[in-house]
């Protein structure tokens, strides 16, 4: 095998893993026991954001968050709460402080997230899609 | 002995460790570092002079909250700050109790929730300037009360409220120009409504006391001669605070987009006693965010409101005027800490009744939340 031959599969299976990376999609999901089927964005934001602590049927709704600097973390913030980490740090200041909220657990990664939202039909959380199996529900994709 | 003293650290730790990784146990802090100059001493602003100076603008807080049960938390929030010589006081310490998922009730010590920014007033991290602009905060003193509180949230329409009531005491030294008097609020009492819809807020609030005032006309102290002055103008009684009703009213309105922010903020002061004068300020601010650096430019503007006939006479000796125009940016270096700037320019229009200096006011600091 040449030194060409050897850099352009190089190239190729660099384009597949940057193109997978770029499509990497995130998924926000409940237990498969929760009774909820599809959450908006809305109603996602207003839960990560303590707006409000129920799911849309009345149920007890606990966000989870990743650890700070996850990939599914930053798009996350970005695309659904539409807010920067430093943002959102000076928002959840804003309330912390003041007892009159507390951001969501940083409880790990996202095979972390799916274990424990599968567990427990109160947990709401966001993974990549690539971890999600029956025991958790897609409420929400991005 | 260099084991010993490691063993020793190590069982410390593991005492330690349960409680401080326990769940229910949250520890949260916060810092501000600020330096600030005055071009000139013929103004007086937020404790600074014509030198640099480190201490009065710095701030250290530290809080720890514990989940007792379900519906019960204890807050603790200790404040040391450096305009008080480092010394460390509870500024919060109080029990929440969750009556329901809407419904909160504090019983303790409470900051006291005259101001938008009140409830985060020392956190620097949670807004753009390096202090909000002190002749609008301008009741620091009187910042945290002792009493209950009962906090509400609820959704109507696509938009999200609270609705705030306290009651609570306040006892103690406050320095007024560098004179030191005793002050009591009895039966201090309010009420506050919030509401947010989107991108927009609003806020209202009502505040009342009791106020008392170790005046005394032969004290020597600036308010013992204004009260003296008011008894040679024969209205000495007017001129006492003696469970004298106070009152102040609160309005503002915001808009954040998370690129650009605008806040207007009106306040008004209503005294009973001729003592104090009643005053009105008010800020217009605006911010826009450039990436992780934020633009932000304050006006700012307060005015002595004097009763009317002798007592107004007698109280144009200590009438004051002010305005300020802030420029500032802040650049949030990572997600927990943030370095600003604020340029200052104060113009006294009166202090004390007479024509005023004018000045700028140089700040740097840096905020940090933990």
């Amino acid at each position: 095998m040449n030194m060409f031959k050897v850099i352009s599969r190089l190239a190729i299976a660099m384009t597949f893993f940057v193109t997978a990376l770029a499509n990497a999609e995130v998924a926000v999901i409940v237990s498969a026991s929760n009774a909820n089927s599809a959450l908006d964005q809305d109603t996602i934001s207003r839960v990560f954001l303590g707006k409000t602590s129920n799911f849309p049927d009345g149920s007890q709704a606990i966000p989870v968050d990743q650890n700070e600097g996850s990939a599914s973390r930053e798009a996350f913030n970005d695309k659904v709460l539409g807010k920067s980490s430093s943002q959102l740090k000076a928002y959840w200041s804003r309330l912390i402080f003041t007892g009159k909220g507390t951001p969501p657990k940083e409880s790990g990664s996202d095979a972390d997230i799916k274990n424990l939202v599968a567990k427990n039909p109160n947990l709401i959380g966001y993974v990549d899609s690539s971890v999600v199996d029956s025991s958790v529900k897609v409420v929400f994709k991005f | 002995m260099v084991l010993r003293k490691s063993g020793l650290a190590a069982a410390v730790l593991l005492a330690c460790s349960p409680a401080a990784f326990s769940d229910d146990l949250n520890i949260n802090g916060f810092m501000n570092v600020t330096a600030g100059n005055l071009s000139t001493e013929d103004i007086s602003l937020d404790g600074y002079d014509d030198g640099v100076s480190f201490d009065v603008g710095t701030v250290v807080g530290l809080q720890m909250s514990k989940q007792v049960n379900d519906t019960t938390s204890a807050t603790v929030q200790l404040i040391s700050r450096g305009s008080d010589n480092y010394s460390t006081e509870a500024s919060w310490a109080y029990v929440t109790y969750a009556a329901n998922e809407n419904t909160d009730i504090r019983m303790g010590r409470l900051r006291t929730p005259f101001f938008y920014y009140s409830d985060f007033l020392e956190v620097g991290y949670a807004y753009n300037w390096v202090r909000p602009p002190s002749i609008v905060y301008r009741l620091d003193a009187f910042s945290s009360i002792s009493g209950v509180d009962v906090t509400h949230r609820f959704a109507i329409a696509g938009m999200d409220g609270s609705v705030q009531a306290y009651t609570g005491r306040y006892n103690d030294d406050f320095t007024l120009s560098g004179d030191t008097y005793n002050i009591e609020l009895r039966r201090a009492a309010g009420l506050v409504f919030s509401l947010n819809s989107g991108d927009f807020g609003a806020r209202l609030s009502y505040h009342q006391a009791d106020l008392t005032l170790d005046v005394d006309p032969t004290g020597g102290r600036a308010l013992d001669n204004l009260a003296a002055g008011g008894a040679l103008a024969g209205v000495g009684d007017e001129f006492t605070a003696d469970e004298d009703k106070a009152k102040f009213y609160q309005a503002s309105v915001s808009y954040d987009n998370g690129s650009t922010a605008v806040i207007a903020e009106w306040t008004a002061l209503d005294q009973t006693t001729a003592l104090l004068n009643d005053d009105s300020a008010y800020l217009i601010s605006a911010a826009q965010r450039f990436g992780d650096a934020t633009v932000h430019l304050t006006y700012t503007v307060a005015e002595d409101d004097l009763e009317s006939g002798v007592v107004g006479q007698v109280q144009k000796n200590a009438e004051s005027k002010e305005n300020s125009i802030i420029l500032g940016m802040r650049y949030d270096y990572d997600s927990s800490t943030a370095f600003k700037v604020d340029i200052q320019q104060h113009d006294e229009e009166l202090v004390n009744g007479a024509k005023g200096e004018s000045g700028l006011l140089y700040n740097v600091g840096m905020s940090l939340v933990f």
